[in-house]
C-alpha cells in the first residue's frame, strides 16, 4: 500500500520534473534553497544562542522583531524546498531512519529557538534583567540540536536504502 | 607545474588515500563543513544584520565577539574543503562553480578586510541603539550577499560536475 503510493507520486509529472528538469533552476537550486533556509533558521538561531551564552544581563530593550522575521522565514523556504525534495525522491527519504531523526532534530531546533524567542525577546523586544541559567541551557540544547539536523540532513545522502520505491516492489 | 600535475599530485599524497580510502571521511568531512559553515553565516550574518539595522539594542561590539566562533567555523570549512580537493581535485579545478565560489571566498575576504581598514574602530564603539554608518551598512550588506552566492555555488558544484 505505502510502496504503491511512493510510486504514485515519484511517477507524478511534479516529482519527475523536480528530478529530471535539466536546468540549474531545478533541482540544484531546490537544494540551494534548503541551505539558505538552514542558514536563515539554524544558523542565525546558533548566532544568537552563542551570543546569549557570553551575556549575564539584558539590559536594554532589543528588538528582535526582523531578525526573528528572517528565522521564520528561513523555516519557511526550508519547510517548502523540504517538501519538493521529499516529492523528488520520496522512497529514498521515508524508507531511511535518519530521516526520520533529522526531522526530530529540527522539531526540537525550532521549539528551542521559539522558547529562547518567547523568554527573552517576547513580541521582539527583550525581558530586561539576568539571562537565566534556564535560558542558557535552552542556547546550549540549541546548539546542539542543531548540530544534529546538520549532520542528519548531509548523512541522508550516504545512508539510503533505496532511491526509487519500485525497488521496494 | 601546470593544472594536470597539480592534480596528478594531489591524488597522490597520503591525504588522498585517506579521504578516498574510508568510506566514513567524506560524509563526517561534509557534515563538518556545514556545522562551520552554519558557525561561519549564523555569527557573522547575525553582526552583519545588526549593522544593516536589525537587531537594535545590541551593541555591535557584543556581537563581534561571537565571530571567534565564526572563525573557528570557517576554519573548519576550510580544512574539510581542502579535504574535499585532496580527494577528487579534476571535480573541483575544472568545476566552473568553484571557481565562483573561489571568486566569492575572495571577495568576501576583502569585505572583511575593508571593514576592519575603513568601518572596524568606529562600528565597535557604538552604543546598543547606535545607527551604523552608511559605508558599514553597505559592506554588511555585501557580506551577506556574497555569503548567500557561496552557499549558491558550493550547491552548484555537483550540477557543474565535469
Amino acid at each position: 500500500m505505502l510502496t504503491s503510493l511512493l510510486v504514485w507520486l515519484e511517477e507524478t509529472p511534479l516529482s519527475v520534473w523536480i528530478r529530471e528538469y535539466p536546468s540549474v533552476l531545478g533541482f540544484p537550486f531546490i537544494l540551494f534553497l534548503h541551505t539558505l533556509g538552514l542558514a536563515m533558521l539554524a544558523a542565525i538561531s546558533v548566532g544568537i544562542d552563542v551570543w546569549l551564552l557570553r551575556q549575564h544581563v539584558i539590559g536594554r530593550a532589543l528588538r528582535m522583531t526582523g531578525v526573528i522575521r528572517v528565522m521564520w522565514l528561513g523555516l519557511g523556504i526550508n519547510a517548502l524546498s523540504g517538501l519538493a525534495l521529499l516529492i523528488a525522491y520520496p522512497a529514498k527519504a521515508l524508507t531511511n531512519p535518519v530521516f526520520y531523526l533529522k526531522l526530530l532534530l529540527v522539531v526540537l531546533g525550532v521549539y528551542a529557538a521559539q522558547r529562547i524567542n518567547r523568554e527573552v525577546f517576547p513580541r521582539g523586544l527583550a525581558v530586561t534583567g539576568a539571562v537565566t541559567v534556564a535560558t542558557k541551557r535552552w542556547a546550549m540544547l540549541s546548539i546542539v540540536v542543531w548540530a544534529g539536523a546538520v549532520v542528519t540532513g548531509r548523512l541522508l545522502a550516504y545512508t539510503q536504502s533505496v532511491l526509487f520505491a519500485y525497488e521496494l516492489l | 607545474m601546470n593544472l594536470p600535475d597539480v592534480i596528478h599530485w594531489l591524488t597522490h599524497t597520503p591525504v588522498n588515500s585517506i579521504v578516498m580510502g574510508y568510506r566514513w571521511v567524506w560524509p563526517i568531512s561534509e557534515s563538518l563543513h556545514f556545522c562551520g559553515l552554519a558557525m561561519m553565516v549564523g555569527t557573522v550574518g547575525l553582526f552583519d544584520l545588526r549593522l544593516l539595522g536589525l537587531a537594535k539594542g545590541i551593541a555591535p561590539a557584543a556581537l563581534h565577539y561571537s565571530l571567534r566562533v565564526g572563525i573557528a567555523g570557517f576554519a573548519i570549512s576550510v580544512i574539510t574543503g581542502s579535504l574535499f580537493i585532496f580527494g577528487q581535485p579534476d571535480q573541483y579545478f575544472y568545476n566552473d562553480a568553484f571557481k565562483l565560489k573561489v571568486v566569492a571566498l575572495t571577495l568576501l575576504g576583502i569585505n572583511v578586510l575593508a571593514f576592519y581598514t575603513l568601518e572596524a574602530r568606529r562600528v565597535l564603539r557604538l552604543g546598543p541603539e547606535d545607527e551604523a554608518p552608511v559605508r558599514a551598512k553597505w559592506i554588511a550588506a555585501i557580506s551577506l550577499s556574497l555569503l548567500t552566492l557561496i552557499m549558491l555555488f558550493g550547491r552548484m558544484l555537483t550540477f557543474y560536475r565535469p
